[in-house]
């Protein structure tokens, strides 16, 4: 059966003016969602700028708040919203950031925003698209709170790949790989889970994807469920957490991109994903274990041992960032330091690229591989003032969530 | 906006025309129109009409209806030829933007329309040349009159 | 007949007015026309492709953000045509291709250096400041020569 068309509103200024539009139209239509825009009169666009309160300018964005009032009021309806402006305009930034938490204080509608410049490209938007698509979609199945039958799930990561399987909501087997090729990695992983598990594939009720390669692993093993990672991996976050009720926060520094995601009740509200440098990612710190010569599961104590503090770093360019790391260890600073340094270099990033598009609620939940290096999660602790929670098996974030959803297909099976 | 869509129109232009006028209602003035309307395509809106074609054709069919009631029609380019699907409210779900912009000027054309009926036959009416009101604020010296007249 | 920039470029107003007196109108629908009519661009729905931003480059460094650029794409070849121009102070509500503030303030800002022939005024705010209005508009632009 085909599924209905997701209809997502339209908050914008710009993008027709910086030959994006189509991009957004077309990032939609890939994942069966329709773009539209809130239908007003003047006197509606009148009355509910004024109601709103931010005394903008530009008439675009005037019309923006306008429409996002609409849709918080239910004069307009929409299952999902997209707030895009230019990126490096001041009074749109403002714009943005305001409906987003306006949106998301006063309605259910999930949302997304996002910062374009002429370069912006469909694919870069899929993602985005998806999970809004997904949230609308599937809220019923993202209210699963508990694993049933026997289930797998297999993220397969720009840096690694992972499997686990689940049974009556226990986690019985995993699997671990860096990512080379999409489907042997995954094959590789499945095979782990399944040998330590003691299941076999034809025992499985139900299986589920998620990460870049989902769709081919997903159509070469007959997934159930293949679906971004922003849902998948917030689901996996707030159940390993024990917080699927309430608010709460989950933060995913990967080795490609970061997601920040504000959940509520495991359905996400508002995200970010991406990132403006590798920098920012699990990359650079990587890359930083290696240059100290050492593996990249030591990088964490190391950190926890040092002090960040006295060693200059900035990550906001991973070229920069390890011209600094060099320098550092040239000028003598301990590697414990330099480590620490490095985790407070890439929390930093993520603190002020990403987390400022989001409302940090507690508890916050840190996720993905990353998140057992003790030293950026403690460096991301100190940037938020708050006690960072790291659910066990919390690496495997994206394959548990994708095992928990996949069980919403074993009844139907 | 599924479709690719071809160059509609090549070398033409459109032109809306606003009808506000208490002598004619849109109808009228596209039977008006259609009467002239040669090679022209005529499309009936709810505020007046949209012409299309070659600009010389469309401009002597303007000047044809223009003259029914030359103070309540107004005329402006468009960019888009008429049922564009790019621009049709019905695929975007609302109104293209310059809507609004039209909507609004509509609200006070009476006021255009006074001032278009006056360069033709001035009425008695004083109006005073005192230009628009520069809004200069007050002077440092009337500030300080105020305050010691209330003092 | 002059070519004669309005602002906002979007107006009915102005757009009728100049051309009502004998001279041509510049406002983006021009611009969009020309895009519109382009074969092969397919980037609905204004056909603005990122090209455009980069041409803007002409009149905003690459700083500024794309819109602005995109924009300037639309504006800059009418001020860079235009013989005379007017000016609406403080449009309110004026959307689409006026729909950036910060375009809008550049927009006037090029204008008023060509030093060309300028009419600045406001909307008019009751009928007696229309008759101004219609009034001055008329004598800025028989000025201009030309019929009328």
């Amino acid at each position: 059966m085909k599924e209905e068309t997701v209809r997502i509103a339209q908050l914008s200024c710009g993008p027709e003016y910086s030959g994006v539009q189509k991009e957004i139209y077309t990032a939609a239509e890939a994942v069966g969602a329709e773009v539209f825009f809130p239908d007003l009169s003047l006197s509606d666009i009148r009355r509910n700028f004024r109601d709103f309160g931010l005394d903008v300018k530009s008439g675009d964005l005037k019309l923006a708040i306008a429409r996002a009032v609409a849709l918080v009021e239910g004069s307009a309806e929409a299952d999902a919203v997209f707030i895009a402006s230019c990126f490096r305009c001041a009074e749109a930034a403002i714009v943005r950031n305001e409906l987003r938490r306006y949106i998301h204080e006063h309605s259910r509608l999930p949302v997304v925003s996002y910062s374009f410049t002429e370069r912006t490209t469909s694919g870069t938007l899929l993602t985005r698209m998806e999970a809004l698509t997904t949230i609308a979609r599937r809220r019923a199945l993202l209210a699963r709170e508990r694993q049933t039958g026997l289930t797998m799930g297999v993220d397969s990561g720009s840096s690694t790949t992972k499997a686990v399987i689940m049974q009556d909501n226990e986690i019985i087997g995993t699997g671990w790989r860096p990512t080379t090729e999409v489907l042997t990695s995954a094959d590789e992983v499945i095979s782990l889970a399944l040998e330590e598990a003691g299941v076999t594939r034809e025992d499985l009720d139900a299986v589920g994807t998620t990460g870049y390669g989902r769709f081919l692993i997903g159509e070469r093993i007959g997934a159930d469920l293949i679906q971004e990672e922003l849902t998948v991996n917030s689901k996996g976050a707030v159940f390993l957490a024990d917080c699927q009720h309430g608010p709460s926060t989950v933060i995913d520094i990967g080795g490609m991109d970061n997601k920040a995601i504000s959940v509520l009740d495991g359905i996400p509200g508002t995200f970010t994903m991406g990132g403006i440098c590798a920098g920012a990612s699990g990359r650079f710190l990587e890359m930083t274990a290696k240059r100290l010569g050492v593996d990249i599961t030591e990088l964490g104590p190391l950190a926890m041992k040092g002090m960040g503090e006295d060693v200059p770093m900035n990550s906001y360019c991973i070229v920069f960032g390890t011209q600094s790391l060099v320098n550092a260890l040239a000028e003598g600073h301990s590697k414990e330091n330099v480590a620490a340094a490095a985790c407070h270099s890439v929390a930093e990033q993520v603190f002020e690229q990403q987390l400022q598009e989001i409302d940090i609620k507690e508890p916050v939940v840190m996720v993905g591989g990353t998140s057992l290096i003790q030293g950026l999660v403690r460096a991301m602790g100190n940037l938020l003032q708050t006690e960072i929670v790291v659910p066990h098996h919390s690496q495997y974030i994206g394959s548990v969530g994708a095992a928990l959803l996949s069980s919403g297909f074993v009844e139907k099976s | 906006m599924k479709e690719t869509i071809p160059p509609l129109y090549a070398g033409t232009v459109t032109k809306y025309v606003f009808i506000e006028s208490y002598k004619a209602t849109p109808d009228d003035i596209a039977a008006r129109a259609y009467e002239v309307s040669g090679r022209v395509m005529i499309k009936e809106t709810c505020f007046g009409l949209q012409i299309t074609g070659e600009e010389a054709e469309v401009e002597r069919v303007i000047a044809h209806i223009r003259a029914f009631d030359p103070a309540h029609i107004y005329v402006k380019d468009r960019g888009f030829p008429p049922g564009d699907p790019r621009r049709c409210r019905a695929n975007l779900g609302g109104a293209r933007p310059g809507y609004f912009g039209h909507e609004y000027e509509m609200g006070f054309i009476r006021r255009i329309a006074i001032g278009l009926e006056e360069l033709e036959s001035p009425s008695e009416r004083p109006v005073h040349e005192s230009e628009q009101k520069e809004t200069e604020g007050l002077s440092v010296k009337r500030l300080m009159e105020l305050i010691e007249q209330e003092a | 007949m002059a070519e004669v920039f309005i602002y906002p470029a979007t107006s009915l107003i102005l757009s009728d007015l100049v051309a009502r007196f004998g001279h041509k109108p510049l406002g983006t629908a021009l611009s969009v026309r020309e895009r519109i009519q382009t074969a092969g661009l397919d980037s609905p729905p204004l056909e603005m492709t990122p090209d455009d931003a980069k041409k803007g480059l002409r009149w905003a460094a690459v700083e500024v953000p794309s819109g602005v650029r995109g924009r300037m794409s639309l504006f800059g070849p009418l001020i860079d045509r235009a013989e005379a121009a007017i000016i609406v102070r403080n449009p309110d509500f004026a959307f689409g291709c006026m729909g950036c503030a910060r375009t809008d303030e550049l927009v006037e800002f090029l204008v008023k250096q060509k030093k060309i022939p300028i009419l600045e005024l406001d909307y008019p705010a009751d009928e007696e400041e229309g008759i101004i209005f219609v009034r001055r508009v008329k004598e800025f632009l028989t000025g201009l020569g030309g019929s009328s």
